[in-house]
């Protein structure tokens, strides 16, 4: 398979800390791949080096078949976890000053940046200055800075985290778009949920180590299935039920783990008459079921 | 390259849009029109010393006044040869007398010694020594008959010059400077009703003459209530010291010729050695060749500390702002350096061409605003390469070298105030060149200057200082290849410390982890 990004056992160390450790995965041309840990983990660590902003202290690490980034950099896009804009400068400026940065020309950058401006409903702001975008605004600006010059690799560091649903929207059809469009899309996030929802391969990271990897569907295959409970009561009862190896209860919604040779319906039973039931159904598990099992049970808490 | 040019471009427009880069490129100019015209302004306001002399030798006051005019007279000559140069309205200021193209041709040829003994021929017309001297003063042909023409109108015109006209045609002239009230005009009073006067400050002064100055200085006197100011006394002793004296000799029964031998003056030609052992009159515009480097240091030192502290800010800012990353995904951080050193270089270029085009321009517009701008030979200043190209020069050098430590000290603050601790020592070390400004240009090839010019840190600014001097060839290239090694290490160590900085946020590290940085292989 066509893979744009390669990983050899990288490892990268800083100091006594090693952030990074001997991480090996493939990124598969066209696909939407999810890079999910807790924070800490390494994943940032892992992407600036894929950018080359910081080197692998070992490992070999491939991006578009180069081994530095620094050659292909005007063929992929970046969208750091930390990000900003220039306050002072106008908002088609910017736009055209980051696509020229990617060795567009002067002009197909300026008109590139007045189309996706209007295209994402802000043709009126093209001549304001960037401090006077509200914080929604400024967030669909900073992403349009990353994709005007339509990279084949699109990397995404936390794209989801502090967006409104509105734009939550907006960046889920970005990412879907660019996948349409043949791009490839690497995105991290802490939010296993949102992985779900549209990756097509999911990369586990923990502590700086592989821990889980592959398909989605491969991926939720690899661990049990479980009890899908959507409820109303208290939930109190979820946890007094018999042969039960593991609940993740969220108030409304419960993932009830089984132990071998139990029968679901025994737990449909039992739950009758105590709580409102809507929804019951036996299927794979959540990927936070998953990572959880992975990392032994015991980081829970870093997991939302 | 083409990502540099890019990085530099946009710092470059983004300081244009601040209200620094306006305000430090017309500041210049009108500083420097203040520092022409407030002096100029204020020497006109300087009233005029008036004085009253009680005479009772009878015959003092006359020899003294004829002698005063010797020297003025030959200012005044040498304004009007300065006017005839220039032609046009700088003569309207004069006499119609003094306007014929014969004396011009024959002024062109004196120098200031040679003028001053034309104002002396004019002034002994008609007298015995005057002949002689006439024929001993080396004069220019033609010089004799123009003295004969115009002994008896100079003498009228000058005398009855209000003092104000007179500054304006020869600023510095005793007449300029010192107004003598006819003691009629004051209603003949005695010694005492001078001194009342004098308390009622309506005299600045008085003088009294004894009735036997040549013989005893008893009955001379000097009344005034300013006795820190005795310019006046000294002025006026001085004339009457040497007309005494010439009485003295005369009445030693000597010849005119030997007399005028006798009382004549014994005058040092003042000159500076210039390169290679030449000469050259020292005027007022060579004295301010000599000085004119501190006006390029501190021009210096100001447009490299401004422009090194926008990149500092810019820096901070771009950390703080988080657009960082997001350019590394773009350019290199080394690229990203080397931009935003560029961007305000460029700036800085910007300012001083346009300070320079002001000065230029200035130069040119000035004495048609203002009547009276003695010629400094500034444009001569601007001209010479000396200056401007080693201004030029020094001010890459220099900005280059505390532009790598401002951007590695912005690289690791992540607001001003940090940044300020860290900028400290830089400060402390940028103070010296300004703190040694005046001792190396009054010695620009002293020790002290030397030791300082192989300072790296201090080699721009202290060149620029001694280019009066000026240093031998070998120490320019001695100190420049030594200020390049420096730059070369500096501008190495600040890109290890900006590419592990620029991304560090919280406390900014302490200078043995910065060491490390640049220690350390790779990061």
């Amino acid at each position: 398979m066509d893979s744009v990004l390669e990983l050899e056992k990288v490892t990268k160390r800083f100091g006594e800390v090693t952030a990074v450790d001997r991480l090996s995965f493939h990124v598969p041309r066209g696909s939407v791949y999810g890079f999910l840990g807790p924070n800490g983990s390494g994943k940032t660590t892992t992407l600036r080096m894929v950018m080359s902003i910081f080197y692998p202290d070992e490992g070999r690490l491939r991006v578009l078949g180069r081994e530095r980034a620094m050659e292909v950099k005007d063929r992929i896009g970046y969208l750091p976890e930390e990000r900003g804009l220039y306050k002072k400068m106008k908002t088609s400026d910017l736009l055209a000053y980051f696509g020229r940065l990617k060795g567009m020309d002067a002009r197909r950058a300026k008109t590139r940046a007045g189309e996706l401006l209007e295209e994402f409903g802000l043709g009126e702001w093209a001549d304001k200055p960037c401090e006077a975008l509200s914080k929604g605004m400024g967030q669909k600006v900073q992403l349009l800075a990353v994709l005007i010059h339509e990279p084949e690799l699109m990397i995404l560091d936390e794209p989801f985290s502090g967006l409104d649903p509105v734009n939550m929207e907006v960046m889920r059809d970005a990412i879907l778009r660019m996948k349409r469009e043949g791009r490839t899309v690497l995105f991290s996030t802490h939010v296993m949920a949102q992985a779900e929802e549209i990756c097509d391969y999911i990369l586990l990271i923990h502590k700086g180590r592989k821990v889980l990897n592959g398909t989605l569907s491969e991926v939720k295959s690899s661990g049990p299935r479980g009890i899908r409970l959507d409820y109303d009561g208290d939930g109190r009862i979820l946890h007094e039920l018999p042969g039960v190896e593991r609940i993740n209860d969220a108030g409304k919604t419960a993932e009830i783990f089984l132990r071998d040779g139990m029968d679901p319906q025994e737990i449909l039973a039992a739950l009758v008459g105590k709580l409102v039931i809507r929804r019951f159904d036996l299927r794979e598990p959540s990927l936070h079921e998953i990572f959880v099992r992975a990392v032994g049970g015991t980081e829970e808490r870093g997991v939302a | 390259m083409k990502r540099v040019f890019l990085v530099a471009r946009r710092e470059y427009f983004e300081h244009l849009r601040t209200k620094t880069f306006w305000i430090g490129i017309f500041s210049f100019p009108v500083i420097l029109a203040l520092s022409i015209l407030v002096p100029s302004w204020l020497e006109g306001k300087v009233s005029v010393r008036k004085y009253a002399v009680l005479d009772h030798s009878g015959w003092l006051l006359r020899a003294v006044e004829e002698r005063a005019s010797v020297p003025d007279l030959a200012k005044v000559f040498l304004s009007l040869k300065e006017a005839f140069r220039r032609g046009g309205k700088a003569l309207e200021v004069f006499p119609p007398f003094l306007r014929v193209p014969a004396l011009g041709k024959v002024l062109e040829k004196m120098d200031e010694g040679t003028l001053e003994k034309f104002g002396e021929a004019l002034s002994l017309v008609g007298k015995p020594e005057g002949a002689a001297l006439l024929a001993r003063a080396g004069l220019p042909p033609g010089a004799a008959d123009l003295v004969k023409k115009l002994r008896g109108e100079i003498g009228k015109w000058w005398r009855s010059l209000p003092p104000e006209e007179a500054k304006k045609i020869a600023p510095g002239s005793g007449k300029s400077r010192y107004q003598r009230v006819p003691l009629e005009e004051l209603g003949n009073p005695g010694e005492e009703g001078l001194r009342k006067l004098v308390d009622q400050e309506k005299l600045f002064a008085a003088i009294v003459i004894g009735p036997d100055p040549v013989n005893t200085s008893k009955g001379c006197k000097y009344y005034s209530k300013n006795l820190t100011d005795l310019d006046l006394k000294r002025w006026f002793e001085g004339f009457a010291g040497d007309a005494v004296r010439e009485k003295r000799v005369r009445a030693l029964k000597l010849s005119p010729e030997k007399v005028s031998w006798l009382m004549a003056p014994l005058r040092m030609e003042t000159l500076k050695v210039t390169k290679g052992g030449g000469e050259e009159k020292a005027s007022l515009s060579a004295r301010l060749h000599q000085f004119a480097p501190v006006a390029f240091v501190y021009i210096l030192w100001i447009s490299v500390f401004m422009i090194a502290q926008m990149l500092l800010t810019s820096t901070i800012e771009e950390k703080s702002n988080r657009v960082i990353e997001v350019l590394l995904s773009s350019v290199s951080p080394v690229q990203l350096m080397a931009g935003k050193i560029v961007g305000p270089a460029m700036t800085g270029l910007t300012m001083i061409l346009a300070w320079a085009a002001f000065a230029l321009v200035g130069l040119q517009v000035l004495p048609l605003l203002v009547e009276h701008v003695p010629d400094l030979g500034l444009g001569a200043i601007l001209s010479d390469p000396a200056y401007l190209v080693s201004f030029l020069v020094y001010f890459l050098l220099g900005y280059l070298f505390y532009a790598s430590l401002l951007v590695g000290i912005g690289s690791v603050c992540n607001s001003l105030k940090e940044a300020q601790n860290l900028m400290q020592p830089v400060m402390l070390v940028l103070i010296v060149p300004l703190l040694s400004m005046l001792p190396v240009v009054k010695d620009p090839n002293g020790t002290l200057a030397k030791v300082l010019s192989f300072i790296p840190p201090f080699t721009p600014f202290v060149m620029m200082n001694r280019v009066a001097g000026p240093p031998a060839p070998w120490e320019y290239v001695a100190t420049t290849v030594l200020l390049l090694v420096t730059l070369v290490f500096t501008v190495w160590a600040a890109a290890k410390v900006f590419r592990v900085g620029i991304l560090m946020t919280g406390k900014p590290p302490k200078l043995m982890e910065i060491l490390r940085w640049i220690r350390a292989d790779r990061s």
